[in-house]
């Protein structure tokens, strides 16, 4: 079995046409480039003084610390939620999850659990709400959009449920007061002049990177989402893949949470609203198949930071309320490239 | 036979279907007479389902003649085949479970006025029509609570209410108890008696005599025969048109077939099997034959662990019944029946197909190694000529053959002992057949053992030392391969000419 034969073609590794390569080349990276074109336009059009790096310009230091800042969240989350639609899955429920974890956290603090712990359990949280999704999903058998669309009204019922009447948030007041360090985690400086939760998110997805590209985990997904029944036919436990990136995802989500609830100092339980719909725009503006098997860790991250230089660069360009029409317009694009993509591939 | 019999309701002439390098149909004519049971055999491949594809419009002859009642008939769609009078009765049902039986019957003719539904005679034809054929069916009952084989009716009465002249059916029998056939039987021979002319598809001989008028025999792609069946004298007669004398001599004895039990499968039993015994050793290549749902499927799967089932199957001396894990885990592979939905990824490239079966082989402590991986594609490509100039070609790029391939080389790289191949080499055109023969053959030369399970009679008596014949779900007999191997008897047994079936 070891042996190697030399083949009859040329040199199989070495790819094909020249045609090809451009085409392949342009798929590979164009999410790249949709990051530059978007900072380029948000610096032209956001351009009020000559100086491009000068404050009140898109470029400008705070600003752009300002938005990775508020991006972390959403970094955080977007890799594990690759990984999950990559597998042929999808999980709802991500946002009240989020919103959840946020109101666990506040809750720990501000009844004097200290930092470390009280992270700690909210990451464990976030894991026990992944696994209730999939249970619900792959023991049950419920179909994932359901699934996960009764756990996003559970998770938000109980969040809502975890603040006291009369009080929208968990925040200082009544005789508890938030510690000083609470706000530390998403909003202080660290290294760069970033905070904690903004590095977090980048070593989180680096793990999720090498887990993509050089684990089992990576692989055993690709396989679960490409072709289901090859895969099981092929003895992979799919279910028990499936299961495990549910954890995964819900681990991130807290995660999300943490970072929210830190950066505003409060444990709001509406905080994680919408946050599934901005997942699934990020991981399908990455390229991700939405019907599974396709779909990189990295570029849903670069996705997820052009949708938030997208949100804060148009601040001040447009009303607040034309944000949602645009995300709608850009995942409209997205759906409709990613439909243009596999049709033309499935024709030649 | 050319000419145009008076009584003929649908006729072809002169009708050819190339693919391409394939001739599916060769220059065929024949006509079916008005108000007969008009019966179509032939072996896998004959042309039969090629032929059907043409009458309901699916497909458009290369060249040659359909006439239908005398008039040129040359259907678009299968919609324009409804217009014409002609109507199929496919193996999947097209019913709407959730609508009663007569909103099924009128699905898609209700009359309606400013977008409203009125009431027509055509209510009270649906409902005649299915009293006529089938009186124990209620038109108010919901179609979800019908079994298979009401549904069957069902959807025969629409066709016949829409004014079709010709129903055409393929394999009706399939899915249906012995008791269900009895009663479709009535029903074709009632639609009979209202004018309605059947063109009956089946594998199963006895039926053909049961219930035919006529039989029309196709062989390679070419008409045999059509002649009333009250003329043909018997099972022998018919398989003998069917199989003609093509000589299937390209077996030659292997030496390297041992004692060695490798694999005992005992009473296995499931939803289609009946009580299924045999064994396989190592070094040798077990065929599995039979026709359409005979069971060779699901014994391959029973084997892997895919399906459930009763009795045991023991590798090497150990329970392995299970999942499709453990299978591998202890040494089996299965090359599945359908290669696009159960075997290849197709949206991956093939260097990341091959080692799909056995990842863990490519993994150091988790961390899986890409070199490797390439390493063992190209090794693969190589051995088993897979014709590609890149190894990162994705998979539904491929031909057939290499697709196939592909899927071997999946079960190759899994490192088993105890090969499963359902169908190895359907939709694969001829060269590459012969290069996967020669690959199985190298395999049980090297002391592994083949289950090969193959509807074509060609590949089985041309690769298997051990032929066993199936009907129906329960092993009928089992020969052994060689010179004086008797094609007339192995085709009598797997139409249901066997002794099991006879009780």
């Amino acid at each position: 079995m070891a042996v190697m034969t030399q083949t009859a073609s040329p040199d199989p590794v070495q790819p094909a046409s020249g045609g090809d390569r451009i085409a392949r080349f342009f798929r590979e990276y164009y999410i790249y480039f949709v990051l530059v074109a978007v900072v380029v336009l948000l610096s032209v059009a956001n351009l009020d003084k000559f100086d491009l790096f000068e404050r009140g310009n898109f470029l400008n230091q705070n600003n752009i610390i300002n938005i990775l800042r508020v991006s972390a969240p959403l970094l955080t989350l977007a890799g594990a939620f690759t990984l999950l639609m990559v597998s042929g899955y999808i999980d709802l429920s991500v946002g009240s999850a989020m919103s959840l974890s946020a109101v666990i956290y506040a809750l720990l603090a501000i009844n004097g659990v200290p930092f470390l712990p009280a992270f700690a359990l909210t990451v464990v949280a976030g894991a026990g709400l992944g696994a209730i999704n999939g249970f619900l999903v792959v023991r049950l058998r419920i179909t994932p959009v359901i699934a996960t669309l009764i756990t996003l009204s559970l998770y938000k019922g109980l969040a809502l449920l975890l603040v006291q009447d009369g009080v929208s948030a968990i925040k200082s007041g009544g005789g508890l007061k938030m510690p000083s360090w609470f706000n530390t985690y998403g909003r202080v400086g660290t290294f760069l002049e970033l905070p904690a939760a903004f590095w977090v998110a980048v070593i989180v997805t680096v793990i999720l990177i090498v887990a993509q590209n050089r684990t089992l985990l990576g692989k055993y997904a690709a396989a679960t989402g490409g072709n289901p029944t090859a895969a099981k036919l092929s003895g992979i436990n799919t279910g028990a893949i499936v299961f495990l990136l549910y954890v995964i995802v819900g681990m991130t989500a807290a995660l999300a949470g943490i970072a929210r609830s830190s950066f505003m100092s409060l444990g709001d339980p509406l905080s994680g609203d919408g946050m599934e719909l901005t997942a699934i725009l990020v991981v399908l503006l990455g390229g991700t198949a939405f019907s599974g098997g396709e779909g990189r860790v990295i570029k849903s991250f670069i996705g997820a930071l052009i949708i938030m230089a997208l949100t804060v660069g148009m601040l001040t360009l447009v009303p607040a309320y034309f944000q949602t029409l645009v995300l709608g317009a850009a995942l409209l694009a997205a759906a409709a490239s990613n439909h243009l993509v596999s049709r033309k591939e499935s024709r030649s | 036979m050319t000419g145009q019999e008076p009584d003929a309701v649908l006729s072809v002439e002169n009708l050819t279907k190339d693919y391409p390098g394939v001739r599916a149909v060769d220059d065929v004519s024949f006509s079916i007479q008005s108000r007969t049971i008009h019966c179509l055999v032939g072996e896998n491949g004959a042309g039969k389902s090629t032929l059907v594809k043409m009458l309901t419009g699916a497909l458009k002859p290369t060249s040659g003649t359909m006439k239908v009642r005398g008039a040129d008939y040359r259907p678009g769609n299968p919609h324009d085949a409804r217009e014409g009078g002609i109507a199929t009765l496919f193996q999947e049902l097209h019913v709407v479970d959730e609508l009663t039986v007569q909103e099924n019957l009128t699905l898609g003719m209700e009359e309606s006025r400013f977008g409203f539904l009125v009431k027509s005679d055509l209510d009270r034809r649906v409902v005649a029509t299915l009293k006529a054929i089938e009186p124990s069916i209620d038109p108010a009952t919901r179609v979800s609570r019908l079994s298979v084989a009401q549904k069957q009716i069902v959807e025969i009465a629409r066709a016949a209410s829409s004014g079709a002249s010709v129903i055409i059916m393929d394999e009706p029998t399939a899915a249906l108890s012995e008791r269900e056939v009895e009663r479709l039987f009535g029903v074709i021979r009632r639609l009979r008696e209202s004018d309605v002319t059947v063109v009956y598809i089946s594998h199963k001989l006895d039926e053909i005599f049961d219930l035919g008028d006529a039989v029309t025999v196709l062989r390679d792609g070419k008409h045999i025969a059509t002649k009333p069946l009250s003329e043909v004298a018997g099972r022998a007669e018919l398989i003998q048109m069917m199989i003609g004398r093509t000589v299937f001599q390209s077996y030659t004895p292997r030496d390297t077939v041992t004692d060695d039990t490798v694999l005992v499968a005992r009473n296995l039993s499931n939803h289609l099997l009946q009580d299924v015994s045999f064994h396989i050793n190592r070094g040798e290549i077990v065929g599995f034959y039979g026709l359409v749902g005979a069971g060779k499927t699901e014994i391959a799967r029973a084997v892997f662990g895919a399906d459930r089932f009763t009795g045991s199957v023991h590798f090497k001396g150990k329970d392995i019944g299970g999942s499709p894990e453990r299978a591998i885990a202890s040494g089996i592979a299965l090359v599945p029946e359908e290669r696009r939905t159960q075997g290849l990824f197709t949206s991956m490239t093939i260097r990341e197909n091959i080692p799909v079966m056995n990842l863990r082989r490519l993994s150091n402590g988790g961390v899986y190694r890409s070199s490797a991986e390439r390493a063992a594609a190209v090794e693969y490509v190589g051995k088993l000529s897979i014709a590609t100039d890149t190894i990162e070609k994705h998979a539904e790029k491929l031909s057939g053959g290499n697709q196939q391939k592909v899927v071997l080389s999946k079960c190759l790289f899994a490192d088993a002992d105890l090969l499963l191949l359902d169908e190895p080499t359907r939709g694969v055109d001829v060269g590459a057949k012969t290069e996967i023969y020669a690959i199985i053959r190298d395999l049980a030369d090297r002391g592994n053992a083949v289950a090969v399970f193959s509807s074509e009679l060609e590949e089985v008596l041309g690769l298997c030392d051990r032929i066993l014949l199936l009907f129906s779900g329960s092993l009928e007999e089992e020969i052994a391969n060689g010179p004086e191997v008797d094609v007339a008897h192995i085709l009598h047994v797997v139409t249901g000419g066997g002794e099991h079936a006879v009780q």
